[in-house]
């Protein structure tokens, strides 16, 4: 165990957190930025921490091809090579596999699938992934979990529930660096209750600094997404980390930390301000639509960040999918959105206001009053009361 | 020798501080913008609608200052997705880069993208071919442009042609050059200082000839274009010697 988790402020699930990792001290809720390669795509990592990022993801898969886990060991670790000072979480290689290579195949040993550099068979195995991240030397290193799409149904999700335990075995022996990084262990189950059940006291089980919600934001429907954070989080440790795979979108984000959840990682942000689009409190704006071409005020006027205080949204209309500056200056406004929603969902909880935040949150994003149903039932479970911004049933009306 | 060696525009002073033996000169260049005075010869930063090239805003600090505080800008990138009415309204280039405390050339020609296109440049005007297609800039469009964008220093619209152009069509581009010199500073806005443009490709006469010309206007200093453009690297000295004349205190010349 290499870090120390402190609650500081709750409301019901929903806590803010001191998150203590060897490279940095985190306050939780928190946004992970997605830097695929060892960079986050537009920003460097002073920009980084200007904005106030915590915590980096690095993609093992993406770091093993290029420049290999054996160079950024000898090059002193990832947070030398690409000179970041706080903290660093790598994923276990696994989801890429799958989602990235269509000849991918999963057996008992491992992932199997054909290089994309030579299209030699190679193997991922927990144990190989284990060792590739003790290389990398991130604060938070993932277990090779089995990973299915929620979509599918049938044995093959227990299957993939009951191989990601015994994984999790292999990994937790093939872990060299217990005291320096974190193993975190991953819920599978799909949207089944009762694999989920298993899945999750099976991990907590083997006692890990931490813990996973995975096999989420892969196209389920919102309803069974919300339900399945709900029970894990209702169920792992509460002195833990929890930690929801994939989940970016601000409105998920604020729905999953009124359950109970502690971190998040997501490509959005950075990836949909490569496409002109940035994040506001309404929702999204983009930038590409004609009538940007005009308009001279901010993005966000309620924003503090550079980009926000510098330029109008004409200027940013003029240089998106034309110009690489137009998505770093997205990018860098987008992140800071991000990192400023895990500030005030801290800053809430820790002041004893965190429903009022998430009132003032739902109404800025929904102004008609139209929530959507499955954040009021989530939020009904997580005890926030909503119904201020909430407009009446039409049943109702007239 | 010379006469002065200072030059005042309203937003901009400069004056030679040492001679060499030869020709050359360090001078130092005071933008009203600018906090700290800039030493030459200096070299422009080349942006991209403003901003340099994958270098945010934030982090220009960290290049060193003051030599990397003078940028250049080719108006013809905004043509692409801003209008002048739109830029006029936010202010100018200070206010929509948000670079308060960096000075700004303007030259239509950016020698990536924005390139001269002589054979569909005519008496009306500039042609360019330009990542939004080949576009025909008159100077009273060039003029509206600079007063949008209000730089600190702009150069006057030109006639570049190639180096293996006729000697008539060479000695045309001179002559619409010195034209379109004169209906610019007509229509100047007030406080920027004019860059007079002298062309004249591979022949010292032309280029004499447009440099006495350019001379007898009141500009604040010399824009030497047409180079770059298929001369040799023999050739450019004696070409930039033939444009140096006595009273000639502030020249910038551009590749």
């Amino acid at each position: 165990m290499a870090l120390r988790f402190e609650v500081l402020g709750r409301f019901n699930h929903a806590r803010a957190a001191q998150l203590t990792l060897p490279h940095f001290v985190c306050q939780t809720p928190l946004f992970m930025p997605v830097g695929t390669q060892g960079t986050i795509k537009g920003l460097t990592t002073n920009q980084l921490e200007e904005i106030g990022c915590q915590i980096i993801l690095g993609n093992t898969y993406h770091l093993a091809l290029r420049p290999t886990s054996e160079l950024i060991d000898e090059l002193g670790g990832l947070h030398k090579f690409m000179n970041w000072p706080r903290a660093l979480l790598t994923d276990s290689g696994g989801f890429q596999m799958v989602s990235l290579l269509h000849l991918a195949d999963i057996t008992e040993k491992g992932v199997t699938f054909q290089s994309p550099v030579d299209g030699k068979q190679m193997l991922l195995t927990p144990e190989e992934s284990i060792q590739i991240q003790n290389r990398i030397g991130a604060d938070i290193i993932m277990a090779l979990d089995d990973v299915v799409k929620t979509t599918i149904t049938g044995p093959r999700i227990e299957e993939a529930m009951y191989r990601t335990l015994r994984w999790m075995d292999r990994c937790i022996a093939a872990h060299k660096r217990p005291h320096e990084q974190n193993l975190f262990g991953i819920v599978q189950g799909g949207l089944d209750p009762v694999l989920r059940d298993i899945c999750v006291r099976g991990l907590v089980d083997r006692n890990l600094p931490g813990y996973a919600i995975g096999g989420l934001a892969g196209g389920e429907d919102k309803d069974s997404f919300w339900r399945v954070v709900a029970q894990c989080t209702a169920a792992l440790p509460e002195d833990k980390p929890r930690y929801v795979m994939g989940v970016g979108y601000p409105l998920d984000v604020v729905v999953c930390s009124a359950l109970g959840a502690d971190m998040y990682d997501c490509v959005y942000p950075t990836r949909t301000a490569r496409f002109g689009t940035a994040l506001v409190p309404e929702g999204v704006l983009k930038l590409k639509q004609r009538a940007m071409a005009e308009d001279t005020r901010p993005i966000d006027p309620t924003c503090a960040c550079m980009v926000c205080k510098n330029y109008t949204r004409a200027y940013i209309h003029s240089l998106v999918a034309k110009d690489a500056m137009g998505s770093q200056l997205l990018s860098y406004h987008n992140l800071y959105y991000m990192m400023q929603l895990s500030r005030n969902l801290h800053s809430s909880m820790v002041q004893g206001r965190f429903p009022e935040f998430v009132c003032s949150f739902l109404q800025k994003m929904f102004p008609k009053g139209d929530v959507p149903e499955w954040v009021c039932n989530a939020m009904e479970v997580a005890g926030i009361d909503i119904s201020l911004c909430c407009a009446p049933f039409p049943s109702t009306q007239d | 020798m010379s006469s002065s060696n200072s030059i005042h525009s309203s937003a901009m002073k400069f004056a030679v501080k040492a001679w060499s033996n030869g020709r050359a000169r360090a001078g130092v260049l005071h933008l009203d913008c600018c906090p700290t005075p800039i030493d030459t010869p200096s070299l422009l930063l080349s942006t991209r609608k403003g901003l340099p090239l994958f270098i945010s805003p934030d982090l220009l600090p960290s290049l060193p200052s003051p030599d990397s505080h003078l940028l250049h800008v080719s108006p013809l990138h905004f043509l692409e997705g801003l209008s002048m009415t739109t830029i006029s309204k936010i202010g100018g280039l200070h206010q929509m880069l948000g670079l308060h405390e960096y000075g700004f050339a303007a030259v239509p020609r950016d020698s990536i993208q924005c390139l001269p296109e002589a054979n569909s440049t005519n008496k009306v005007g500039a042609s360019f071919e330009t990542p939004c297609g080949r576009l025909l800039i008159k100077p009273a469009e060039y003029m509206e442009m600079i007063s949008s964008l209000r730089p600190e220093l702009w150069a006057t619209l030109a006639d570049e042609v190639p180096a293996w152009v006729s000697d008539k069509r060479n000695k045309t581009s001179v002559d619409r050059t010195i034209k379109w010199l004169d209906e610019c500073i007509a229509l100047s806005p007030t406080g920027g200082a004019v860059f007079g443009a002298i062309v004249g490709g591979s022949s010292l006469e032309e280029r004499q000839r447009c440099a006495q010309e350019v001379a007898r206007r009141n500009v604040s200093g010399y824009w030497v274009g047409g180079f770059g453009l298929g001369e040799t690297m023999d050739e450019r000295p004696a070409l930039l010697n033939a444009v140096t004349v006595s009273n000639l205190t502030h020249i910038f010349w551009q590749k």
